[in-house]
């Protein structure tokens, strides 16, 4: 089981969620964020703006879901065909166990 | 070491809270965050709470309440919850997984949240830069 946590756009927010809904990875933890990137942020006409807004998606899915998961956000996380500064990032972290409170079942 | 994420409804906030205290961790980030689970595909688990719902939404021409109302059970709507992460030695996670669970457990069969458990790889108390197992 893995811990895919995805920052992106916030004007993407909806339409990845959407897409991954289509594929069957409905469930998302979604949370508002600031940050900055390698890019120390963004300088329009001399400020330095490096608390950007960003959305990240989290999601617990199995282990072979990985590549289409990754596949997914990145088409449609983009900015642009061939990307842009600031488009994102895909952290992936192993998780042990999940448990669903309804049930108490320990499953994904 | 373990880190233990709970995201749970947001009304069980404090019954969480408490719940942890009495399982001996009272350290915890909360935050408050969105989102949606397993679409629920068997319509009896929400048929009673359907129209309970229903009930309170009075009189409703446009089937815009039954709408909202089926998005919100079905759980195609993204719905605010809230996020703990706790920080665990390996032998609390169970008494702590199971302190969550009977406190957050409700009787709507679905959409009581999920909790995950991923192992973390070194931890550093800022005070004392003490480091590893003793600074959780």
């Amino acid at each position: 089981m893995l811990m895919v946590r995805a920052i992106i756009r916030p004007e993407k927010k909806e339409e990845v969620l959407s897409e991954l809904s289509r594929a069957g990875f409905h469930a998302a933890t979604v949370i508002d964020v600031v940050g900055r990137g390698k890019q120390k942020g963004i300088k329009i006409s001399g400020i330095i703006y490096d608390e950007i807004p960003k959305v990240m998606l989290m999601m617990a899915i199995r282990d072979e879901d990985k590549d289409d998961m990754i596949r997914l956000i990145l088409k449609y996380a983009r900015s642009s065909e061939q990307g842009a500064y600031g488009d994102g990032k895909i952290f992936i972290s192993p998780v042990d166990q999940a448990y669903t409170i309804s049930s108490g079942i320990p499953s994904l | 070491m373990k880190e233990i994420m709970a995201v749970v409804r947001m009304n069980k906030t404090s019954a969480t809270k408490k719940a942890l205290v009495e399982a001996g961790v009272a350290g915890f980030t909360a935050f408050k965050v969105e989102g949606r689970g397993k679409i629920v595909t068997n319509p009896s688990l929400i048929l009673e709470r359907k129209n309970e719902l229903l009930l309170m939404a009075g009189e409703d021409q446009t089937g815009e309440a039954e709408k909202l109302i089926t998005d919100f059970l079905v759980g195609t709507s993204i719905c605010p919850q809230r996020l703990f992460t706790i920080l665990a030695h390996d032998d609390e996670v169970d008494k702590i997984v199971q302190a969550i669970i009977a406190a957050n457990k409700t009787c709507n069969n679905v959409g009581d949240g999920k909790i995950f458990i991923l192992p973390i790889a070194d931890a550093v108390r800022v005070r004392t830069g003490e480091t590893g197992e003793t600074a959780v």
